[in-house]
């Protein structure tokens, strides 16, 4: 057996029983719950929220930098460090968001995006 | 069974796909058509406001509603950009109030960015088209069917979902770092999320793929890419921190010493020590036991069950039997 091996092994019976979740027909995993002591439709709709608020997430983070001018691509959105990080196409200033809390953080949130500010007055002037 | 609250659901992959489309230029509607049908839409076409509205009332709900910004209220109006109700925005207020939760896209091409796009507060989440190539149409599409799918996801396969997060964050140990299995199906989510636009920062859904499925492969990918990172982080010391003296009172520094590519001694001892707890948990269950013990030898889940000539129902009902001494053991 080699150290490889040795040291997954346990990453291994983990997996096989993570995938044997999957294997699980539908009534056997509503029993199981149901057995735990938990309402399953419950914890269902809990694990649903959980998904909607990721979705939730993202939007929020558009629309706040939407209201302040701001234009990232979501094409960019790296993974970084438990969050993601991207920048504004239009003044260069960079945002990032947290994947377990939310929270916001960067400089393209401190303020109006001046790029777009100075194209709109620029606009402005010429009417 | 335990009788269900929720309707019934069908599998996303099976469900037909419907479009409006809300376009009086002919070169943009066969476009948009053919980007359409293209990712399998059934697309129904109006020519102005009017007879989409119709159309909408007619046949909805649609999967996608795709309306000009400038589109004309009927056949022969001029399209007057400076006025300040513009149709396609009053279409798109009206499918909304009609159907709340119906996804629409608004095409405006003659805005540079969605922020440039004036329009009420009640529309500010509907997404925006502002280029005509595929990409980002395509892109806006994929989040309508992700947004569709985590809609249609049964109780059961939300579960399954909620169980296969749970094993892979135990299967973390400390490398998960606190993060619990909602961290890990956010990330999944997110990951999809992203690749609706981007396959490389993101992990494109493919609609071939059952999306419970594609989701456990998106959260076993992120846990084998946290594995890997927090295996290699190493905590930065000053040399003289870790200076030691050797038995006969000489100072070592770590540097003296050359890493061994085998696994530490000690760790070795270790996972066999954790191996043999895990083993001795099933002392009284000779079928658990043998499939742990398969697990730990490197024989896959058919190789197990050819070894010990058990069925598929057996093996299944033998790993939720280790599943459930193993889950009660940790809530201890």
């Amino acid at each position: 057996m080699t150290d490889k091996n040795n040291n997954d092994h346990l990453a291994r019976i983990t997996n096989e029983l993570a995938d044997s979740v999957l294997m699980l027909p539908d009534e056997a995993i509503l029993e199981e719950i149901s057995e735990a002591g938990a309402d399953p439709y419950e914890e269902a709709e809990y694990t649903r929220s959980v998904l909607r608020d990721a979705f939730q997430l993202l939007e929020n983070v558009a629309r706040r930098l939407l209201s302040l001018g701001h234009n990232v691509n979501p094409k960019y959105w790296q993974p970084r460090r438990g969050g993601y990080h991207n920048d504004c196409l239009e003044c260069g200033s960079s945002v990032s968001f947290t994947t377990a809390t939310g929270e916001m953080s960067g400089e393209a949130l401190h303020g109006r995006c001046p790029a777009r500010d100075h194209v709109i007055r620029r606009q402005a002037s010429r009417k | 069974m335990a009788s269900s609250p929720l309707p019934p659901t069908r599998s996303i992959t099976a469900s037909p796909k419907s479009a409006l489309l809300v376009e009086n230029d002919e070169s943009l509607s066969n476009c948009f058509r053919r980007h359409l049908e293209r990712d399998g839409y059934v697309v129904r076409t109006a020519l102005n406001t009017q007879e989409g509205l119709r159309l909408f009332c007619d046949f909805k709900p649609f999967n996608v509603v795709l309306i000009d910004y400038y589109a004309p209220r009927s056949n022969g109006d001029k399209i007057d950009c400076l006025a300040p109700q513009v149709h396609g925005v009053q279409l798109a207020m009206a499918v909304r109030n009609l159907a709340p939760l119906q996804g629409i896209i608004i095409a405006a091409l003659d805005f540079q960015g969605e922020a440039d796009v004036p329009r009420p507060r009640e529309l500010m989440q509907v997404s925006l088209l502002t280029e005509t190539g595929n990409g980002q149409l395509r892109g806006l599409l994929e989040k309508m069917e992700v947004d569709r799918a985590i809609k249609a996801l049964t109780p059961p396969e939300l579960l399954k979902l909620q169980k296969f997060a749970e094993r892979l964050v135990r299967g973390l140990g400390r490398r998960a770092r606190g993060a619990d299995w909602e961290d890990l199906l956010r990330e999944a989510f997110l990951r999809t999320w992203i690749g609706a636009e981007s396959r490389q920062n993101g992990r494109h859904w493919n609609k071939k793929v059952d999306f419970v499925r594609h989701l456990t492969w998106a959260m076993r990918s992120i846990c084998d890419s946290w594995k890997r990172q927090r295996s290699n982080e190493r905590e930065t010391y000053l040399i003289s921190e870790l200076s030691t003296l050797d038995a006969e009172g000489r100072e070592r520094t770590p540097l003296d010493y050359i890493a061994s590519r085998r696994a530490p001694a000690d760790q070795q001892l270790i996972d066999r020590e954790e191996e043999d707890q895990v083993l001795a948990l099933f002392n009284d269950d000779l079928e658990a036991k043998q499939v742990l013990r398969g697990l730990i030898d490197g024989l896959t889940n058919s190789q197990i069950k050819e070894k010990y000539r058990f069925d598929e129902k057996r093996y299944v009902a033998i790993t939720r039997r280790i599943r459930k001494l193993l889950g009660n053991r940790a809530q201890a």
